[in-house]
């Protein structure tokens, strides 16, 4: 029993004991960065992956968590936790009734709807909403937030156990999911939205679903963010970013478990790096983006995924490799 | 509301629509017939833009400008469509929309490569001014208008009378049918994804002396060109200019009611069409796949 536990669990565990070991090589900051930046990625790679919906505009729902954390902590409360909480929550009450509007959308139309979210939620943000998120200034609160007991998320070190347990129950979760009757009717709207009516399934029902626990995800890490830095401004919703989720799960592979992760890590270590080095590194993005596609859109994970199975008694461990279609 | 500035308003309106038009026209064209969403024509836009800022401040000409900037925006295209999209015509729609975007970035970062990040200002060529029921209106903003109105024509006349343009317009329908009656459509698609290079190109040149040219902007319009696409109908000319012209005029008189409005009020109104009609004001039910 345990021992079976322990098999499932240990592809994520080993996953994130490296990301902890990175925590000892890399600067504090940059290992925070990448396990936020991987939850928010998780979410749209669960959209591409599963259902097939692509979307450029992951900001607007960053900016939901992000907003609703920031408003409780610069106006009512001052306990971390419960921002994050109230992330989560708003982000889950605005999928649930923005979803039904936006999954009956085919998947080119999704994107760009969901870009205009974007557009829409950062103009309310700046300017239509100035009086309350105080516009281009922003909300400060990082002193507002009072120490918790266990793991005091003020502090940036312990801020980085928390997301890293987050993290690993996250990728449980999104695991688990897979293993579900509920996962494989996701890739089956993918691959072929008639059958999946034959067999008497609402393809409406399992997007919406899928709608939420992603973009719900991506709230949440919305309202990390926002705890991390104890400050939010319109910029988290920027639809100039919108680009990022999608070009770092293609990076990772798409519909991989570890996709996410692996994107996260390569596209923060070459933006820090190459900016470093040069100006436009954009050039090498678009780049390696257009190379990526062009050698058959496996991305990182899913072209070392394989290669790593083979010598290692890992077989059983690691995930299924993401479905190509 | 002040009938001088509902009128300057109007033509405001209109000019930012024929922009929007030409930029439009190239991505409908690229979905209706080969099924792939190019970002990528926002590329040749910032191209057509740069080129007609340099060319006009060497040369002191800005039509023969705007000229060079559409046809070397061509040419560029011409080279991605060679490189890039000729191998992943096959591929899934999205599949190519992720591709474009790198194509997008790419190019933006080499922009700011060669001609940095400092905005550059165009000249505008016509500095005269007609009045039109007594309100000064530029003359070079109707001139936008009309050139915009001559490429719909233009490519009306195309598309209906030449058998170049017939082949595309039964390619948009079906393109096997098409490639069995002994067409080369590989050569349709260069053609038709060079046409679209080439008025991207030109809407930037014409767009160049209305705003700063910068690296961004591209990105910048990418929102405003897509919700046009998207309003009047994937692959549909006719809904192109409608949508083009509607959004153009929602941008510029909303801003005249409430300044917010300019950026927002579009994109309310692309939600309202999609979720009465999610393909569309044009867009036909043959293209659902």
């Amino acid at each position: 029993m345990l021992k079976s536990a322990l098999r499932w669990w240990s592809g994520i565990l080993i996953a994130f004991l490296v990301v902890a070991g990175l925590r000892l090589l890399m600067p504090l900051p940059f290992a925070n960065e990448i396990l936020i930046f991987s939850i928010y990625v998780m979410g749209h790679n669960f959209l591409l992956g599963r259902v097939g919906f692509i979307s450029f505009g992951q900001p607007a729902y960053l900016g939901v968590g992000a907003y609703a954390a920031a408003f409780y902590l610069f106006y009512f409360g001052h306990n971390p936790y419960v921002g994050i909480l109230l992330g989560l929550l708003a982000g889950l009450l605005v999928t649930l009734l923005i979803g039904p509007l936006f999954v009956r959308l085919r998947s080119d139309y999704f994107a760009l709807v969901n870009l205009a979210l974007a557009v829409i939620m950062y103009y309310l943000m700046e300017k239509v909403l100035a009086g309350i998120t105080h516009g281009d200034n922003g909300l400060w609160f990082l002193a507002r937030m009072t120490s918790t007991p266990v793991l005091d998320l003020t502090k940036p070190s312990q801020f980085f156990v928390f997301t890293l347990l987050l993290a690993v129950l996250l990728w449980g979760f999104y695991k688990y999911l897979d293993e579900t009757v509920y996962g494989a009717c996701c890739l089956a709207t993918k691959v072929n939205e008639d059958k999946v009516q034959f067999l008497g399934y609402s393809n409406f029902r399992i997007r919406w679903l899928a709608f939420v626990i992603a973009n719900t995800t991506t709230a949440l890490a919305g309202s990390l963010y926002a705890v991390y830095f104890g400050f939010v401004s319109p910029e988290i919703t920027s639809f100039h970013r919108a680009a990022d989720p999608v070009v770092v799960t293609i990076l990772g592979g798409v519909g991989t478990l570890y996709g996410p992760l692996v994107g996260a890590i390569a596209y923060t270590g070459m933006k820090d790096v190459l900016s470093r080095v040069i100006v436009n590194w954009e050039f090498f993005v678009g780049f390696l983006l257009v190379l990526i596609m062009l050698a058959g859109e496996k991305g990182i994970w899913g072209t070392l995924e394989p290669l790593l199975r083979r010598p290692l008694p890992l077989r059983r461990l690691l995930p299924a490799a993401g479905d190509r279609r | 509301m002040d009938r001088q500035l509902l009128i300057s308003g109007i033509i405001f309106g209109l000019s930012m629509g024929s922009i929007y038009f030409l930029l439009a026209i190239g991505l409908s064209l690229c979905f209706g017939l080969m099924r792939i969403i190019s970002l990528d024509q926002l590329l040749y836009y910032s191209v057509g833009a740069y080129l007609t800022y340099t060319v006009q401040v060497a040369t002191g000409n800005i039509w023969m400008a705007v000229l060079v900037g559409a046809l070397v925006a061509g040419a560029v295209s011409l080279v991605v469509e060679r490189f890039v999209f000729f191998r992943i015509y096959a591929r899934d729609i999205t599949f190519t929309m992720i591709t474009s975007f790198g194509v997008l970035i790419g190019g933006v970062g080499t922009i700011k490569y060669i001609w940095g990040l400092i905005p550059r200002p165009a000249e505008v060529p016509v500095q005269a001014q007609v009045s039109i029921l007594g309100t000064p209106v530029p003359v070079y903003r109707l001139i936008v208008v009309a050139l915009a109105v001559l490429v719909y024509l233009g490519i009306t006349l195309f598309l209906n009378r030449t058998i170049t343009g017939k082949a595309i317009r039964a390619g948009i329908e079906d393109v096997d049918h098409v490639e069995g009656l002994g067409i080369n459509v590989y050569r349709l698609f260069t053609i038709t994804f060079v046409v679209a290079g080439v008025f991207s190109g030109l809407a930037g040149g014409l767009h160049a002396p209305l705003i700063m040219v910068d690296p961004q902007m591209g990105l910048n319009v990418l929102a405003f060109v897509f919700m046009v696409v998207i309003i009047g109908g994937l692959g549909s000319i006719k809904g192109t200019l409608v949508s083009a012209f509607l959004v153009g005029q929602v941008t510029s008189l909303g801003s005249l009611i409430y300044a917010p409005l300019a950026q927002m009020a579009p994109f309310a109104i692309m939600l309202g069409i999609l979720l009465i009609r999610p393909t569309g004001l044009y867009g036909s039910k043959l293209l659902k796949r």
